[in-house]
């Protein structure tokens, strides 16, 4: 049981109150998501190492449930319940328990069960407005539980897309590079593979085909590689099509024929990751880096800018928040602003509170289509340990 | 007879055999008890021994938790019982039988696929094509997970399969599978390779000694009798 005593159930139940009473009053609607969830969708969202921090298991029917290890995906399913096509705005807010497996063991800090009360507004109208105001909504509220003192981190994955959208390179390795951006150390390696000689991309590959296939005509090497397997007499099983794993190889065959990468290109990106400056001044530290190098993000950094001054209007000290390039790549499905509080006397690895833009979560949760959404949780134990710590 | 060391021996197969006939040349001779073909034994000439006769995977189960103090099972399926593998038990000898290595294998035709990396690299095509991540078909589940999560692989959903597992990619239940093989002769009779990178554990049968089971003074030196036979 995540609160052991009577007293303190009782001490988060009306810290809960006081929270829900604040997210109500900026007109986030309070919903109660159930918390046996089909894992079919967490698992499709998460991906399979979802599994291991979250309790799965097989109902009498052989239906794959799980218990929710947070209130976000159950939050977007309740809302596609109640308006299948999404795209529909609307502000909710929850608080209850969410589970998570703890492979070393329950501690104090990293609970299997916690209670999370959050805010989510999706289809909002200007994202940077409701950036801001998600932002506002949990530090007034955190401060009307009584939390005095807090560091707030931010980050923008959109910064992040626009630099490699800017950055001169083919199509096809933009996407290997956002795929692996989650994953920092095949990042990396697959940055020094991009800038360096690219022969080694083709081992392996039949000879035949690399010389006889040419990205240029994808219809003929469909018919060039259906040849080649049928001469070889390998029947081809399971769902891939021969036109599918043809335009692989051609990927795997215009890399093997490609210019590397600018040493120069794969630098601005690895040091645009190691950026951390405080927020007011990232900018000013993004626009030095990039000067000269031809690679231009002006947009989003405008976007980031006017959400700084919409976070500053919201009373947020920009001088004491710390930009990091690198934040929020542990969370794969947020992209763009994410953020998270830390409190004094908790852990570091314990934000009290965080969150962030994801909005392709919707369509991945089985809406048509992308639906902006932006939200954030508050750790409740956390919080109230950080505010009897700050009492004693 | 509070003090007797349980020795977990396969309940059928080769790998009984195996065993049988590793323990009588090391001069213990395994005898059923009761009804032939009960599952409890006796070592001839050696106190203080229940044997019992379990199934390779259960063996693994009993060993993790401490129920049998020695075991002899393979190496792949007491990797796939226990996370923390080395703090629960101990392998301490390879038998030289059982072989069998653990690998991925995925349909021959996917030329495209050579290695783990590209393994990867066709997820998220996969994904915008057939609307759902590949499957992968194992009864390793836990193995399977470890060894993508480190090769860096996370989009992908895992498939328990009890048997005939290389049949699912063309049966349509599955994509691509972990399973094990000896010669590779019937992942390619299936229409399967294996990666580059995909051998996750070359196995054989291991005697393995339990760190969780109730270990006393007796049972220790019981113990000690059986390995000092076996040459560990």
């Amino acid at each position: 049981m995540a609160a052991e005593t009577a007293k303190k159930f009782e001490a988060l139940e009306r810290q809960a109150q006081t929270l829900m009473g604040v997210f109500v009053a900026a007109g986030h609607e309070a919903v109660a998501p159930s918390m046996i969830q089909p894992a079919d969708v967490f698992l499709d969202v998460v991906g399979e190492t979802l599994r291991a921090r979250t309790y799965v298991f097989t109902d009498h029917n052989g239906v794959e449930l799980c218990l929710r290890p947070d209130l976000t995906v159950p939050t977007c399913r309740l809302h596609l319940e109640r308006h299948p096509e999404g795209n529909v705005a609307a502000k909710y807010c929850y608080n209850g328990p969410a589970f998570r497996f703890q492979p070393q063991g329950a501690a104090g800090t990293h609970p299997r069960e916690f209670r999370q009360a959050g805010i989510e507004a999706f289809a909002a109208g200007d994202r940077e407005t409701a950036d801001a105001e998600t932002i506002a909504t949990i530090i007034n509220a955190m401060k009307a539980a009584g939390l005095g003192a807090f560091k707030l981190k931010i980050g923008d994955l959109g910064l992040f897309s626009a630099l490699l959208t800017a950055a001169q390179m083919p199509e096809r390795w933009r996407t290997l590079l956002t795929h692996q951006f989650w994953r920092p150390d095949a990042f990396r390696a697959e940055l020094k593979r991009l800038v360096s000689s690219q022969t080694e991309a083709l081992q392996g590959i039949p000879a035949e085909l690399v010389s006889s296939l040419d990205p240029a005509k994808p219809d003929d090497a469909v018919n060039t590689v259906g040849r080649f397997l049928e001469q070889r007499g390998i029947d081809l099983v399971g769902a891939r099509s021969v036109s599918e794993i043809t335009a692989s190889l051609l990927d795997i065959v215009a890399n093997g024929r490609a210019v590397p990468l600018p040493r120069q290109t794969a630098d601005v990106i690895e040091n645009y990751l190691q950026v951390r400056a405080p927020a007011d001044a990232a900018t000013a530290r993004i626009e030095d880096l990039l000067r000269g190098t031809g690679v231009d993000i002006t947009p989003a950094l405008d976007t980031f800018d006017r959400r700084l001054a919409l976070l500053a209007d919201a009373g947020v000290d920009l001088a004491h928040t710390e930009f990091s390039a690198e934040f929020g790549r542990s969370l794969e499905y947020y992209t763009g602003f994410v953020f998270e509080f830390a409190a004094p006397g908790l852990d570091p690895t314990s934000p009290v509170a965080g969150g962030g833009r994801y909005d392709s979560l919707m369509h991945a949760a089985g809406a048509q289509s992308d639906v902006a959404a932006v939200g954030a949780a508050i750790h409740t134990e956390r919080l109230l340990a950080a505010i009897e710590g700050t009492q004693k | 007879m509070t003090e007797r060391l349980v020795l977990a021996v396969p309940s059928k197969g080769r790998l009984m055999e195996q065993t049988s006939a590793l323990l009588a040349a090391a001069g213990l001779q395994l005898r059923k008890t009761g009804h032939e073909r009960g599952y409890r034994g006796e070592i001839d000439g050696l106190d203080g021994v229940e044997v019992t006769f379990i199934s390779a995977s259960e063996i693994a189960a009993h060993l993790k938790t401490g129920r049998a103090h020695l075991g002899v099972t393979g190496e792949d399926l007491v990797r796939e019982h226990m996370a923390d593998t080395d703090d629960r038990v101990t392998l301490v000898k390879k038998l030289g039988f059982g072989h069998a290595d653990v690998v991925v294998a995925v349909p021959s035709g996917w030329i495209d696929v050579r290695n783990m990396a590209d393994l990867d690299r066709i997820a998220q095509p996969f994904r915008r094509i057939h609307g759902r991540w590949y499957r992968v078909a194992t009864k390793y589940l836990n193995t399977t997970r470890r060894f993508f999560a480190a090769m860096g692989v996370t989009d992908y959903r895992l498939v328990e399969s009890l048997g005939a597992t290389e049949g699912t990619p063309a049966a349509g239940t599955a994509d691509l599978i972990v399973d094990i093989t000896s010669t590779g002769e019937t992942l390619r009779a299936n229409g399967l390779k294996i990666l580059d990178d995909g051998v996750i554990l070359k196995s054989e049968a291991n005697l393995v000694v339990s760190n969780t089971a109730g270990w006393t003074p007796g049972t220790e030196r019981t113990r000690d009798e059986i390995l000092a036979r076996l040459g560990v």
